[in-house]
């Protein structure tokens, strides 16, 4: 039997459609206009040419674009990791019958609500002042300089953005742990799997689709990394914690070159869509294998 | 209803645009560039608005004034008068042919001949035309702790040798000589920028553009002198930021400091009763090479398509008197363009002389390309240094990396 049509609120459309006009307007043009300019020799303004793939070759012979790339890789996978393994320790830590359970929650979820700039600026005080006057009082020669400054610039914004990143991160696990059927435990607990076991068979497992989106979602996010690196180091010392975001942002604006980095922009883009669909991929494969 | 509503909003917001529209037939746009002297500017823009009933000239000092200028250019849509820095900003608007040649005007002559040459030189094609009249200049240098040189009874080197002379005896006191805030990256071309213009070749930044020299082969002294500055340096000068430094030093860490005037402001915030000169940075053994490093900070340029460039012209001759002049720079620890006008602060009196009898060189990185981003190499060398890398081969690959980016932002 067919069903009746039903009729739709108009207003459905007017807010839905209000939406996509700023959002295409905003977004999906600007996006469009990038590409675009990715094609040509255009400084940001002035007069401009087509050049074909010419941008998209430069980036192959140009070392400040690979060692952005480098760093970006690099800062994405350890950060990735470290946030991925600290906010499951911390959520499952958190989901237990512990006292002060809220309040401590609260603790963890309060870097998520501060914005990336001021714990960058907040960060960049700890490090220059607080830090190296801790190191030197303890004789310890690594803690005594700032390390903002140093080659490990890099492990300095790790610290601080996994820091921010588990707020939210945790919240994720923390849901799916308590969709977990107690039942399920108890069932484990009968044929005699606890601790270590429990967590390996049983709560992982369960755990996959919240997994899946946190992968997902922090390595996009990493990859993308700029504001707490413009807050902490602009890309300093040297360019050693340049990423690609900040490259983007600092020749394409400063330097003239914005057509140039939109081509820089588009391939960014690419590869963060490419990882993302081959992480979703790899990681749904595994939630259906595990039921 | 909603049609109701949207009717009235729309009629707001044309009434609005038509409002905005009219009443500007005798508005003058003056666009600055420099968000640190607003104030000033308004207080004389004032004064000549109250004098000149007839117009009033409105200021714009957007944030990114450098980029909203370009956006500009290419509506062709050119503010009355402009007050730029004389750096590449200035001469992409002047390269676009919309300003006014005002070499014929009165007020041109009360310029000093030094700034008009380095405004000159960042015309397009060098034309010996004043498209821009150089009004406020800054300085860079090193500024030291008078208290403690005269504690140590240091007097003020004027030669390389005399510097490092200088420097031993500080040591030797068991003082810091330098601080440095190179974590604050452009604060390592303060040091480049003073020593630059002493001892590269004659025309090198033409024969450089050209392609028919490099750094390679014309900067060893250089880098070999900017190894020695920070190897002079505090612990941890790779870690320490400008604000932090500022205030270290105006209490008492350190000896000197290589930066500019706008510096002081804040060590005057930090400690109000510190005592600090200046003095020009003595790159060469040859006292005669070692100029001021001083560029022109604010000129004024006038659209030669503007109804009213008349009052622009006027507006420009009054910013040239000697009394406004001196007003601005005495608000701004600046000092000025204009021709017997003298900066009579204390805590520039070291350079004070060398500005006035013209002996200064612009900051080379004026004419570097806009793309060629020396703070960061210069960062990298400091790093590799840190790091105990060889100084030969650290040196060796900072010169091929300056060309080899050199060359990347000169062609694109």
């Amino acid at each position: 039997m067919k069903k009746k049509k039903q009729k739709v609120n108009v207003l459905y459309y007017v807010v839905v459609g209000a939406m996509a006009l700023l959002f295409f307007n905003f977004h999906t043009v600007s996006f469009l206009k990038g590409i675009f300019y990715s094609f040509t020799d255009w400084k940001g303004y002035g007069d401009w040419n087509y050049v074909g793939l010419r941008n998209y070759l430069h980036m192959f012979e140009d070392v400040d674009t690979k060692n952005a790339y480098l760093f970006t890789f690099q800062f994405t996978v350890i950060t990735t990791v470290l946030v991925n393994m600290i906010s499951l320790i911390l959520a499952c830590a958190l989901n237990a019958k512990i006292k002060f359970k809220n309040t401590i929650k609260a603790f963890y979820f309060l870097p998520y609500m501060l914005g990336n700039v001021i714990v960058g600026f907040i960060f960049n005080y700890i490090f220059a002042n607080l830090i190296p006057t801790l190191g030197k009082a303890c004789g310890i020669q690594i803690l005594s300089t700032n390390i903002l400054g140093t080659n490990h610039a890099m492990w300095g914004i790790i610290v601080v953005t996994v820091w921010t990143a588990c707020a939210f991160n945790t919240l994720i696990y923390i849901a799916g742990l308590q969709a977990i059927d107690i039942d399920v435990y108890e069932a484990a607990d009968l044929d005699g799997a606890s601790g270590w076991k429990r967590f390996r068979y049983i709560t992982f497992p369960l755990l996959a689709p919240s997994f899946t989106i946190n992968m997902v979602l922090t390595a996009k996010g990493f990859l993308m990394v700029y504001d707490q690196i413009m807050a902490m180091t602009e890309g300093g010392p040297g360019t050693t914690t340049t990423s690609i975001a900040v490259l983007i942002y600092k020749k394409g604006f400063g330097g003239g070159q914005f057509a140039y980095q939109s081509a820089n922009a588009v391939t960014l883009f690419v590869i963060v869509v490419a990882i993302s669909i081959f992480q979703l991929r790899i990681l749904e494969k595994r939630e259906e294998q595990i039921r | 209803m909603k049609r109701k509503v949207l009717l009235a909003l729309s009629a707001i917001l044309l009434g609005g645009m038509l409002l905005t529209g009219c009443g500007k037939s005798n508005e003058i746009e003056l666009f600055s560039s420099k968000a640190e002297n607003k104030e000033i500017l308004q207080q004389l823009v004032d004064e000549f608005n109250a004098e000149h009933p007839e117009t009033k000239i409105v200021i714009s000092a957007p944030a990114d004034a450098g980029t909203v200028l370009k956006t500009r250019l290419a509506k062709n849509d050119i503010p009355d008068i402009l007050a730029l820095g004389g750096d590449n900003n200035y001469t992409e608007v002047q390269s676009a042919g919309v300003l006014e040649d005002l070499s014929a005007e009165n007020f041109t002559s009360q310029v000093q001949e030094s700034y008009l040459q380095m405004v000159y030189d960042v015309n397009a094609d060098k034309e010996q035309a004043a498209y821009g009249i150089p009004y406020a200049t800054n300085a860079s240098g090193v500024l030291y702790n008078v208290d403690k040189f005269n504690e140590l009874g240091l007097t003020i080197p004027t030669t390389w040798d005399e510097f490092l002379d200088v420097i031993k005896k500080i040591e030797a006191a068991g003082e810091q000589p330098f601080v440095l805030t190179y974590k604050d990256n452009w604060t390592g071309l303060c040091a480049w920028n003073s020593m630059a213009p002493d001892l590269q070749p004659e025309g090198f930044t033409d024969a450089r553009q050209a392609g028919t020299t490099t750094f390679a082969e014309t900067h060893q002294e250089i880098a070999d002198k900017y190894l020695e500055i920070i190897s002079h340096g505090q612990e941890d000068f790779m870690g320490t930021t400008y604000d932090d430094g500022n205030k270290a030093f105006a209490n008492g860490q350190g000896v000197m400091m290589i930066n500019g005037n706008w510096a002081i402001n804040q060590f005057k915030t930090a400690n109000a009763d510190f005592n600090v000169d200046m003095f020009a940075f003595p790159a060469s053994n040859d006292s005669a090479e070692n100029y001021v490093t001083s560029g022109v900070d604010v000129l004024f340029a006038a659209s030669k398509d503007s109804k009213n460039l008349d009052v622009a012209k006027e507006f420009i001759s009054f910013m040239l008197e000697e009394e406004n002049a001196k007003t601005y720079i005495d608000n701004q620890f600046a000092f000025s363009a204009v021709k017997g006008v003298e900066q009579e602060e204390t805590t520039v009196a070291g350079v004070k002389s060398d500005i006035a009898a013209g002996k200064v060189a612009n900051f080379p990185d004026h004419y570097y390309p806009a793309g060629f981003d020396l703070a960061s190499l210069l960062s990298e060398y400091s790093l590799n240094y840190v790091n105990g890398m060889d100084n030969i081969e650290n040196q060796k690959s900072f010169l091929a990396n300056c060309d080899e980016k050199y060359d990347i932002a000169n062609v694109d």
